[in-house]
């Protein structure tokens, strides 16, 4: 189990180092930024000045190391656009982001892992298809088109819920469903597969054999073993939240850091937008080496073969 | 990681503390694309930054309705010298906190702006300004580098700041709890969220409209439409033109659009490539129906121009007419510069309208010359562009506004030998150019830019496309005329009687 953790972590951390270099590299694929920042009307002198001030007139591996050197003091510069500090403008969103993305996942696992139940065991029936249906919607439905049409029908043409906001619980419910649906699609597909999988095997025959009920069986043997692929969406879904964050949070006008990093981009604050990506990545690493732990705890084959 | 729970336990209570946030008729809602960058007006300037600091600020000098520039702090001024001008400054204005603004908080923030310490990135609209100072209680006197024509103009933007309050907080608080002598105050700045402001009950101009102002940010435009429709919000910045149609159709919903000083312009590469050839430029102005493009993409919210500027720009001409649309001419353009086939570069970047690019494109191809697009991110749009003319394409599509509505912002930066932006010499050109920067005789000036045009006009080197409107969307109960500058002063508003 220790040489596992081990391994696991010596993994994560190469990606992180990874991710670092690659975003540093993509920000100075272009050259230099310094463009993006100065006025339309300035001067060539006043881009040379800005380009030293801001040090992009040194060589490109003097910039690496005092990147990196900069990360391991936590340094992340201070925005060129706000005046403040990045990682202090970054983290002062994470908090609504990570709301969001609760309230997305109780929405996805809260409803696609029932559901997922329900399709495995009521097959062929019309409680199936109709979940197949909402299935399939939730998974090809864009969120950005998913998100106006919520906004449209229970925001202004039946006006129950606020049309954009953060200021209370009712306006969470419409960016969780519209950020939670496609994962609550994922959740029911893994969910149906995995116990039509278990389902098929030894122990629920001589389970049923015994004379238990199929909801018995179901809940107190096969839900544990088709925890383990379930297990792996949930950590692969953290990340695809946050991603899908970006466009929910623009939509609704909410201020988490996928709405921040649209908005920098669009500003050109380009230390921000590395504080978000790095974050991000930073989140989608760690769940899944938390992921890794989980299985490793709840299925003891995982753990027994190393 | 139980103090990002705290934390995230503590955010939930506060939002369900703040659900009763009435929305009464004493205030007014406006849904803004961005939150501001800075609220130090001294540092960013970007439309919702200044949508908002502005008032909680007073200008040195203001505009009024009709575009003329007129006295705000100061009361009236006069040139000693070319060089040398000597505001009066009223005395019955008052910062938030009570305190009189005088003279020094004048000469306070014109130093402080141009102090490249600061690194404001105003900085180069203000640079030709040497200091400021204050002579009495009551007077400034401020010099300029050289005799410098645009200087009002210029100081219509410049936001007077308390000088006592700003060395006492520092610069990085006075962003985050700015204190003007405008008609409303800073009263709580969630920033993502929104930003709150109370009138100021001891204003001096006259009496705030709304008891408060709240500017919410809201970055996608159908939900900007929506918080229109239900009432959310009573005005919205930033509405595309394809979108005007939807606030009409409702019933409690009104677009309001004005012309502003922004063109849509083309860029031709003079010194690079085969539109090095004047007659190929000449073929594309000719190939372009400026008519065509403003009905099509921009549904009529948009006015084509003739040259590169428009009415509330000082300098601004209708004596120089455009090229008219005339395919057969363009056509024999390109056939007697021998250029039939010939492959012209556009560049561009996702930050312009891909429609409008692609538009321009299909019309220039028709003239024989083939126009591919090359579209890279921003950073490397701008490093061609601005680069070697040999690299710098052919044609690039952009909208320019040097929000000082002076000509000289206009075609000085995107053609004066030397400049970035341009890919053309013309000693005659910079001649008119050069001169009409540094004398103060309008009539003189007027006729400096007449001759600027026309040489544009013959050389080619870039031609406007039209006039960009700006569109809000507002409830039909607010009572607003917007403006070519685009503020949002929100005394300027009301309500509908």
């Amino acid at each position: 189990m220790l040489r596992y953790a081990v391994e696991r972590l010596i993994q994560a951390i190469i990606a992180i180092f990874g991710v670092l270099t690659i975003v540093f590299v993509v920000m100075h694929l272009s050259g230099d930024p310094t463009l993006l920042l100065v006025p339309q009307d300035a001067s060539a002198e006043m881009i040379a000045q800005l380009r030293s001030q801001l040090g992009f007139d040194r060589p490109i591996w003097v910039q690496y190391l005092e990147y990196l050197g900069g990360l391991a003091h936590f340094d992340f510069g201070i925005s060129v656009v706000q005046r403040v500090p990045a990682f202090d403008i970054v983290v002062s969103r994470v908090p609504y982001t990570a709301m969001l993305a609760a309230g997305a996942l109780v929405v996805a696992i809260g409803m696609g892992i029932p559901a997922g139940i329900v399709m495995a065991t009521r097959r062929g029936g019309w409680l199936e298809r109709l979940l197949t249906a909402i299935v399939v919607t939730g998974q090809s439905v864009p969120t950005f088109l998913s998100g106006i049409v919520l906004i449209f029908l229970f925001g202004v043409t039946l006006r129950w819920l606020p049309t954009s906001g953060s200021g209370d619980f009712a306006s969470l419910i419409m960016p969780s469903i519209a950020l939670g649906a496609i994962s609550m699609s994922t959740f029911a597909r893994m969910t149906r597969i995995s116990i039509i999988d278990e389902l098929g095997k030894d122990y629920v025959r001589a389970g049923r054999a015994r004379g238990l009920s199929l909801g018995s069986v179901v809940f107190r043997h096969v839900l544990r073993n088709a925890a383990i692929p379930v297990i792996t969406i949930a950590a692969l879904e953290i990340g695809n939240l946050l991603a899908g964050a970006v466009i929910v949070e623009t939509v609704f006008a909410w201020p988490g850091i996928g709405q921040l990093a649209i908005q920098s981009i669009q500003s050109r604050d380009f230390l921000v937008v590395q504080v978000i990506v790095l974050l991000i990545s930073f989140v989608y690493v760690l769940t899944s080496v938390i992921a890794d732990f989980v299985y490793a705890l709840v299925d003891p084959r995982i753990r027994l073969a190393r | 990681m139980s103090a990002k729970f705290a934390s995230i336990g503590a955010m939930l209570l506060a939002l369900t503390a703040s659900t009763a946030l009435a929305q009464t008729k004493d205030t007014l809602t406006i849904d803004l694309p961005n939150d501001a960058a800075t609220l130090d007006p001294h540092l960013q300037w970007n439309t919702d930054s200044y949508s908002i600091y502005r008032n909680i600020f007073d200008n040195l000098l203001t505009r009024d309705a009709k575009g003329e520039i007129v006295p705000q702090v100061a009361k009236s001024w006069k040139y000693l010298d070319d060089k040398t001008i000597e505001f009066q400054i009223r005395d019955d204005v008052t910062f938030q906190d009570g305190t009189k603004l005088t003279a020094e908080d004048v000469a306070f923030s014109i130093n402080r702006i141009i102090d490249p310490k600061l690194k404001s990135p105003q900085l180069s609209q203000f640079d030709q300004i040497a200091k400021a100072e204050a002579v009495s209680p009551t007077v400034v006197k401020m010099t300029t580098k050289s005799a410098y024509p645009a200087l009002l103009a210029q100081l219509v933007k410049l936001s007077i700041v308390p000088k006592a309050y700003v060395e006492k907080v520092g610069d990085q608080e006075f962003n985050v709890k700015p204190m003007g002598s405008g008609p409303y105050k800073m009263a709580n700045w969630q920033k993502g969220v929104q930003t709150e402001l109370e009138a100021y009950a001891s204003y001096w101009r006259t009496k705030p409209p709304f008891q408060k102002v709240v500017f919410r940010t809201v970055p996608d435009v159908s939900t900007r439409i929506a918080d229109l429709k239900t009432g959310k919000a009573d005005l919205v910045r930033d509405v595309p033109p394809d979108q005007a149609e939807s606030i009409k159709s409702d019933s409690n919903s009104q677009v309001l659009s004005v012309p502003t000083e922004r063109i849509g312009y083309l860029f031709i590469n003079a010194q690079g490539g085969v539109t090095k050839d004047v007659r190929v430029r000449q073929a594309i102005a000719y190939a372009i129906d400026r008519q065509a493009l403003v009905e099509a993409l921009l549904e009529g919210y948009g006015k084509p121009v003739e040259v590169l500027g428009a009415e509330p720009v000082f300098g601004y001409t209708d004596k120089v007419k455009g090229y008219e649309y005339n395919l057969d001419k363009a056509k024999e353009l390109v056939k007697a510069a021998g250029a039939e086939g010939a492959t012209v570069e556009f560049l561009t970047s996702p930050a312009y309208s891909r429609a409008t690019v692609e538009a321009i494109q299909q019309m220039v191809n028709e003239t024989g010359l083939k126009v591919e697009i090359s579209s890279s991110d921003q950073a490397t749009f701008l490093k061609r562009r601005q680069g070697d003319p040999a690299n710098a394409g052919g044609l690039a599509f952009g909208a320019w506004s040097c929000a000082c509505q002076d000509v000289d912002g206009v075609i000085f930066p995107l053609f004066r030998t030397g400049s970035i932006w341009a890919k053309y010499s013309n000693t005659k050109f910079d001649e008119a150019v050069d001169k009409a920067r540094v004398i103060l005789d309008q009539k003189e000036r007027l006729k400096l830019y007449e001759q600027a045009y026309q040489i544009l006009k013959d050389d080619v080197p870039g031609m406007g496309l039209y006039q960009a409107y700006a569109l809000y969307g507002a409830s039909k109960k607010l009572k607003w005329q917007p403006t070519a500058n685009e503020a949002m002063f929100v005394t300027d508003m009301s309500w509908q009687q």
